[in-house]
């Protein structure tokens, strides 16, 4: 069980709203391992199917982290019409080259937040990725954290 | 030319896990050389056997993408920030 704020899930949320009806993607800073901010990070891709993380956006925000102390709590990205979990795509390319998924994942650690707007009111889920031997068995090997909100 | 090199995340492993660090290099393509030279399988990390560019990895000469200057080819001033940065995407 991992504990978001309030504030943070509706940020996200409202980030999603926003975008429509294209896909919007973020991440989310923790101090102290407690999720504390959103960034919201322009989706280049400008897709209802995919995003792609502008990135010197991510940059910008490696170096926060590094002068703040802050952490990576988490990588969010809405999809528009379909759940809240990583899609076979989204696994392949939490690993680095995309698809090597007997790699460790390019964000050890973090989380994958996906928003779902296919429901009212959205769906909010967050997922750890894992090695594993293939895609297929990377896909099933996603785990699920449940969420408090607090 | 001397210019400052920045690189992020997973291509931080290829580089000692350095996020910042001088180089020299006339064009892109000559910078990866050094800088490969001085950390050998940098390159590798980037291209492809090929030598081509890997797709999933932006190279951004200041705050502009390569791929719209002249890829490889771009040439290089004192003082540029050539930063090497991992896509990261998905999708539904």
């Amino acid at each position: 069980m991992t504990r978001i704020p309030r504030a943070v899930v509706d940020e996200m949320v409202a980030h999603a709203r926003e975008g429509l009806p294209n896909e919007v993607c973020g991440m989310v800073h923790a101090k102290d391992g407690a999720a504390t901010e959103v960034f919201r990070v322009t989706n280049t891709a400008a897709s209802p199917y995919r995003y792609e993380m502008h990135p010197l956006e991510m940059m910008r925000l490696e170096s926060r982290r590094d002068e703040t102390g802050e952490t990576l709590f988490a990588i969010y990205h809405s999809h528009v019409a379909s759940q809240a979990k990583p899609s076979p795509t989204d696994v392949r390319n939490a690993f680095f080259p995309p698809g090597e998924v007997s790699q460790p994942p390019m964000f050890p650690g973090t989380f994958y937040i996906l928003v779902s707007l296919a429901e009212e009111p959205p769906v909010v889920r967050a997922w750890r990725v894992h090695s594993a031997a293939d895609v297929d068995a990377a896909i099933a090997a996603l785990e699920e954290e449940p969420i408090e909100v607090v | 030319m001397s210019v400052t090199v920045s690189v992020t995340s997973v291509i931080q492993s290829a580089v000692n896990g350095q996020r910042q660090f001088t180089a020299e290099g006339g064009t892109v393509a000559e910078l990866i050389e050094h800088v490969d030279h001085d950390y050998p399988g940098f390159a590798a990390r980037i291209m492809d056997e090929r030598g081509e560019l890997l797709r999933f990895v932006n190279i951004y000469l200041n705050d502009e993408d390569v791929r719209y200057l002249k890829g490889k080819e771009t040439p290089l001033s004192d003082g540029d920030v050539v930063s090497f940065l991992p896509a990261l995407a998905g999708g539904a």
